[in-house]
């Protein structure tokens, strides 16, 4: 059964033929954390570039700089390796012009964050379905198929269970 | 960032405000298209994102929606969610269907009457400045459109929607109607009508 992950939280699973979903992604990122040998994944809804300076952020998954971090933790702690982990990002779409004069939309800068999140934490991006103005459905087989579907479109696989395809 | 909590008096206070300006945004409908048109009694609630969300539906089914930012002394945005066959039916009118670029633009003009007529009576009774900017039509997943237009402005733990449903008498359609204000926006239209 599939794995929900709502906005603002990540869901992570070593567990066979699990299914992660992150369902009708606009302007937010679906991140995927998959470490494809030992067959352990997390996926993250994430909402928000950075959390607020000031106070506690209740809510770590929502920000890139606390969500990526956070989801690393998670799948390590679920027996991924941290060299063989692959990131693959789907979502940060712009669908429509909204809150001018603040540079760049919130989609795009979803995405800049977490890249250099990852970056920082030295995972590489192996895949990613990203900006234009669609919304996404991200599918996250834990054997390794990532899949997303752009509204009203195919399904694309971003990422196979096949790891001769990678060696 | 605070989180915002209102009291069912001023929930109420902005379920009137949201009656009020959804019948002269019905009457408006009315007129455009020559049928009658009902409205429901407007929903206002403040929750989670994705309690909003599901207040309109799931997140992954296909919707025709129509923004109309509102800038001013109230930041705001109203978003008509308007299913496929509803959106066939409402362009039907006019001989057009959704799916071609007068369809669409007929789209946008109806979310334009709608938001401008509604914006239009809630400024003149709470005094305040607000403007409509020109419409933005997309099809989409009910989640993408509702979380991108509720995050464009940056953090929002709590959105505020004020729902009304609109139902065309002899054409079977209906759609979901949702004024969207920003955070600080809503202690001020608060403000205005003593309430807050």
């Amino acid at each position: 059964m599939d794995q929900l992950a709502r906005m603002g939280e990540w869901v992570v699973s070593a567990e066979p033929g699990a299914v992660l979903t992150c369902i009708g992604l606009g302007s937010c990122i679906g991140l995927a954390l998959v470490d494809r040998r030992a067959a352990v994944a997390g996926l993250a809804h994430v909402m928000l570039p950075s959390s607020p300076r000031s106070g506690d952020a209740p809510q770590p998954g929502k920000y890139a700089d606390l969500a990526v971090p956070a989801l690393l933790a998670a799948v390590l702690e679920h027996g991924a390796a941290r060299h063989r982990l692959e990131a693959v990002l789907v979502g940060g779409a712009q669908m429509f012009r909204l809150g001018a004069g603040s540079g760049a939309d919130i989609g795009a800068r979803n995405e800049a964050a977490v890249r250099a999140e990852l970056q920082r934490e030295r995972v590489a991006v192996a895949a990613a379905a990203t900006g234009g103005d669609k919304g996404r459905t991200v599918k996250v087989h834990v054997a390794g198929d990532v899949l997303s579907r752009e509204a009203a479109g195919d399904t694309m696989r971003l990422l196979g269970a096949d790891l001769e395809l990678v060696a | 960032m605070s989180t915002p909590s209102y009291s069912e008096l001023q929930l109420d206070g902005l379920r009137e405000l949201a009656n009020i300006g959804s019948g002269t945004a019905a009457a408006a409908l009315s007129q455009l298209l020559g049928h009658p048109v009902d409205i429901s009694v407007p929903m206002a609630a403040a929750m989670p994102l994705d309690e909003a969300i599901a207040v309109a539906g799931a997140p992954d089914e296909q919707r025709y929606g129509i923004l109309v930012p509102i800038v001013g002394d109230l930041e705001a945005a109203v978003v008509l969610l308007i299913g496929e066959d509803d959106a066939r039916s409402l362009t039907g009118v006019f001989g057009l269907t959704p799916e071609d670029e007068h369809g669409r633009s007929a789209l946008g003009e109806i979310g334009n009457i709608l938001g401008t007529s509604y914006i239009n009576v809630l400024a003149q009774m709470c005094g305040m400045e607000m403007e409509p900017e020109p419409p933005q039509v997309v099809s989409d997943m009910l989640g993408a459109i509702l979380a991108s237009v509720l995050l464009a402005r940056g953090d929002v733990d709590i959105a505020l929607v004020l729902d009304s449903a609109l139902q065309v008498e002899g054409r079977p359609c209906s759609l979901s109607f949702l004024l969207l204000p920003a955070p600080g926006g809503v202690d001020d239209l608060l403000g205005r009508i003593g309430l807050a």
